[in-house]
């Protein structure tokens, strides 16, 4: 009964945290990349050259940029597609080295139409660029205009105090060793295996991996092995910086999880809608999560460890750092928060809670900036499948549980 | 048993010198002092005596000369790159005036003299268009080839001044090359000329697409020494805390010397001094990680210089079996010999510490020694490949020294490990550097380093 009573609480918390209306920051998309694409190829002319395969994505203000390359990877189309079905704006960029012409300042105008604003000329090795008002000629091929760039919201201090976070963790769970939790150690790996499968289309998710002159499979082969060395790195941490084992602090979880949908709905990743487009985007988001709950996990360990000689101060540190990472953190709130919460909980729970934290955020920040199905329903299973492992973790540990028992999940 | 050790020592060294040798013989840029005669000989047939000793340096197109190689695969390609291509050339400066550039194969390239002071009387106009085509066979071989497209003239300190361009058509270059001349005439005399070669567009695109594309793969494998260098960062902190013992005078030493060496081997402003105080903690921090195999030095030259061998036969089996490797050598920015020993020694002290060292020790526990040999090697794979294709060949050639690095840091530790590379290096850079005793010296210090230590005696234990 009292689990049952438990269970339906924890439902509500997390009706609540999805329907409490919050403005969101981002601007929501009501199409997905694919579809984006779909209407860019639909709709701009054929541009002179041939498009080649959709090769990446990103979100940028409020609409797509979507990325053809063909395979030899001599040239890259960029189409940004507004979600408010208004001008479709492309650019293409060439090798530098591939031929072209060399047209005057007057032939370039009569052919772009630009007869005003001043003309920028750039040599080639077999062509002359143009840049007229905006419009450009890669020799006598029309490239179209500037696309909308991504603004990148950077707090470099919350960045590096994370980053010495994890630094500091690494060390304090070597130093104070704990009893590590074979239970985390397995769930870091088989996310990470999870994600490999899926690193042929991870990559649309790089645009700086295709770049004109340079193939796509190089590209992909240069991201793939960023990833799988990432990965790498983050299975050796896995082992060497183990999580401590610890009763999972059931009757939190859903508190935490509602948190991060929360801080998702403030501080959304727009960057995880980009994501949701993958044709395996779930799996991925799922993988993505854990990681970087686990990552948080680490970084709270390295906090409670550097206050731990404040002593009763301590209390009253973690929560002007908990008010601290809301005003100052932006983009980071909830990984900030995740952090300073999971350093005021005991050493075995922490993992538990970042992770919660982080899994909330991801379901925050599609249900705040997702429009389109898809995305909604993955949502949705992802907030099921954390209240189906809180529930199992609350069943597995119960009430009264006694100390012996924790040492099932080593 | 000692005494057999030490005459297998003593075979090997010799094996050794006899192999460095033969590698760094006949190898390297050679018609400097060619360039200097052929060059004076240039000007005084345009009447000009040039007066003192010259200065001649050597420049090189990269990019160019393997384009050419590119288009026109084996001997052809690299005759090409070195004559009428002119992707590489001698720069001779005289020091009372006048400057050419002369290809090694002794293709007089570009040409200034001094202006003289009674340059002949100037060029009617109706014939003056005659006379500067006229003038193109003092500049090429065959002027025949060659036809005017623009011609100006102008008054210039009391003279008059004619400057005219030429296309000569592909000529022995590929199909879809063009050779351009500029030529300079003042009253009537010719006073410059400077040759252009215009490549094929795809034909350069396949080299510079191909130097791109490793570009990017470089990235990941800078990713994962900068995960490394983290890694060390931790350990560094564990062995302070568990009081282990670490070795900060040898690192800061070892640190100097590898600023030292970045300076002088061109590093940009920041790397060396980043890349010394990374390598000052991981040596460091090296005694602390105490299942790293105990260093052999005197068997890492021998080492080198069989992977040195393997490296160059790697590249010839390639173009052997149809596929396309440079064999210009890359150009390095200057010709000193410092730069030499700096180029070679660099890569070895710095990333043979860090992929035999630091991750090995910190992977080990983990995937075992060999395991983390296998992590190490894609890593340094990706650092430093040429152009090739197919692309991986070249990185396969790499992996496949990578992984004898491996094999020697297993015998002989890190410290055989740098000597091995650092041999290696210098001989397979070597021909990047004009020919000369001074830079063949310099190619083989790392031999010699290492027969002195297979020769020395050692004591009965």
């Amino acid at each position: 009964m009292k689990l049952l009573l438990a269970g339906a609480g924890a439902v509500v918390l997390g009706a609540a945290a999805l329907t409490v209306p919050i403005p969101p920051r981002g601007q929501p998309a009501p199409e997905s990349p694919e579809s984006a694409a779909e209407r860019a190829e639909s709709t701009l002319p054929a541009l002179g050259v041939l498009w080649g395969k959709v090769r990446g994505w990103e979100r940028v203000g409020g609409g797509w940029t979507v990325f053809w390359q063909p395979a030899h990877g001599m040239w890259v189309v960029r189409a940004w597609v507004p979600d408010d079905g208004g001008e479709i704006r492309w650019r293409i960029e060439a090798a530098p080295w591939l031929p072209g012409a060399r047209l005057s300042e007057r032939a370039a105008r009569a052919l772009t139409g630009f007869d005003a604003g001043t003309a920028q000329e750039r040599e080639r090795l077999a062509r002359r660029d143009w840049l007229l008002d905006g419009s450009r000629l890669l020799g006598a091929l029309p490239a179209g205009g500037e696309l909308p760039v991504r603004q990148f919201r950077h707090r470099p201090i919350v960045e590096a105090v994370l980053m010495g976070l994890l630094l500091a963790g690494a060390a304090a769970r070597h130093l104070v060793p704990g009893s590590p939790s074979l239970l985390w150690r397995h769930v870091v790996v088989w996310s990470s295996a999870l994600l490999v499968p899926l690193l042929p289309w991870l990559s649309a998710l790089a645009p700086p991996s295709f770049q004109p002159g340079v193939r796509p499979w190089v590209g992909e082969l240069a991201f793939g092995t960023a990833v799988t060395i990432l990965l790498g790195a983050l299975l050796f941490a896995a082992h060497r910086f183990p999580a401590v084992a610890g009763t999972p602090p059931a009757a939190w979880l859903p508190a935490a999880l509602a948190i991060g949908v929360v801080a998702g709905r403030l501080e959304p990743g727009e960057w995880l809608l980009s994501v949701a487009g993958l044709t395996f985007g779930m799996p991925a988001l799922a993988a993505l999560a854990v990681l970087a709950g686990w990552l948080a996990g680490l970084a709270a360990d390295g906090l409670r460890e550097l206050l731990r000689f404040m002593g009763g101060a301590r209390g009253f540190v973690l929560a002007c750092l908990g008010i601290g990472a809301v005003v100052v953190a932006g983009p980071w709130l909830s990984v900030a928060f995740a952090v300073v919460a999971a350093a005021a909980s005991d050493r075995g729970r922490g993992t538990w809670l970042t992770t919660s934290v982080m899994w909330g955020w991801v379901v925050g920040s599609l249900w705040s900036l997702a429009e389109w199905e898809p995305p909604l329903q993955d949502a949705l299973v992802l907030l099921l499948l954390a209240f189906g492992v809180a529930t199992v973790t609350a069943l597995v540990s119960g009430v009264g549980r006694t100390p012996e028992a924790s040492v099932a999940d080593r | 048993m000692v005494r057999l050790g030490y005459v297998i020592g003593v075979a090997v060294a010799g094996a050794a010198a006899v192999a460095g040798v033969a590698l760094v013989r006949g190898r390297g840029v050679s018609g400097g002092a060619r360039a200097v005669s052929d060059a004076r000989a240039a000007m005084v047939r345009l009447g000009y005596e040039p007066i003192g000793e010259p200065t001649a340096s050597f420049e090189g197109d990269q990019e160019l000369a393997w384009a050419l190689e590119r288009a026109k695969p084996g001997p052809d390609g690299v005759s090409l790159a070195r004559g009428e291509g002119g992707a590489l050339r001698w720069r001779v400066v005289f020091p009372g005036g006048g400057e050419t550039q002369v290809t090694i194969d002794g293709l007089v390239w570009s040409l200034r003299r001094p202006v003289p002071t009674a340059p002949g009387p100037d060029l009617f106009p109706s014939l003056a268009r005659a006379r500067v085509e006229a003038a193109v066979a003092q500049a090429v071989t065959d002027p025949a080839a060659w036809h005017l497209v623009r011609a100006q003239s102008w008054r210039e300190g009391g003279h008059t001044w004619e400057r005219a361009w030429f296309v000569g058509g592909s000529g022995p270059l590929p199909s879809g090359w063009r050779r351009e001349l500029e030529l300079e005439m003042v009253g009537s005399t010719v006073v410059s000329w400077r040759r252009l070669v215009h490549p094929f567009g795809i034909d350069l695109g396949v080299v510079t697409g191909r130097m791109a594309e490793l570009r990017m793969l470089r990235r990941p494998a800078m990713l994962g020494l900068a995960i490394l260098v983290v890694g060390v960062l931790v350990a560094g902190a564990e062995a302070v805390a568990y009081r282990e013992t670490v070795a900060p005078l040898r690192g800061i030493a070892y640190g100097i010397v590898v600023v030292l060496a970045g300076g002088f081997a061109g590093d940009a402003l920041t790397a060396a001094p980043l890349e010394g105080v990374v390598l000052a903690a991981v040596i460091a921090v090296m005694p602390a990680w105490t299942a790293l195999p105990r260093s052999r030095l005197r068997f890492g030259p021998a080492a080198g210089v069989a992977l040195a061998g393997l490296t160059l036969a790697g590249r010839a089996f390639i173009l052997g079996a149809g596929g396309w490797v440079p064999v210009t050598s890359p150009v390095p920015a200057d010709m000193g010999a410092s730069r030499l020993l700096a180029e070679s020694w660099v890569p070895a002290l710095v990333e043979e510490p860090l992929l035999r060292g630091a991750l090995p020790a910190l992977a080990a526990p983990v995937v075992g020694w060999w395991g983390a040999a296998l992590l190490a090697a894609p890593v340094g794979a990706l650092l430093h490949p040429l152009p090739a294709v197919p692309l991986l060949s070249s990185i396969a050639l790499e992996l496949v020294l990578q992984a004898g690095l491996a094999i020697v840091a297993r015998y002989a530790g890190v410290g055989g490990a740098v000597l091995a590379r650092g041999t290696c290096e210098a001989l397979v850079r070597r021909a990047s550097f004009p020919v000369g005793s001074e830079f063949d010296r310099i190619a083989l210090l790392g031999v010699a380093v290492g027969v002195v230590l297979l020769l020395w005696p050692r004591r009965r234990e």
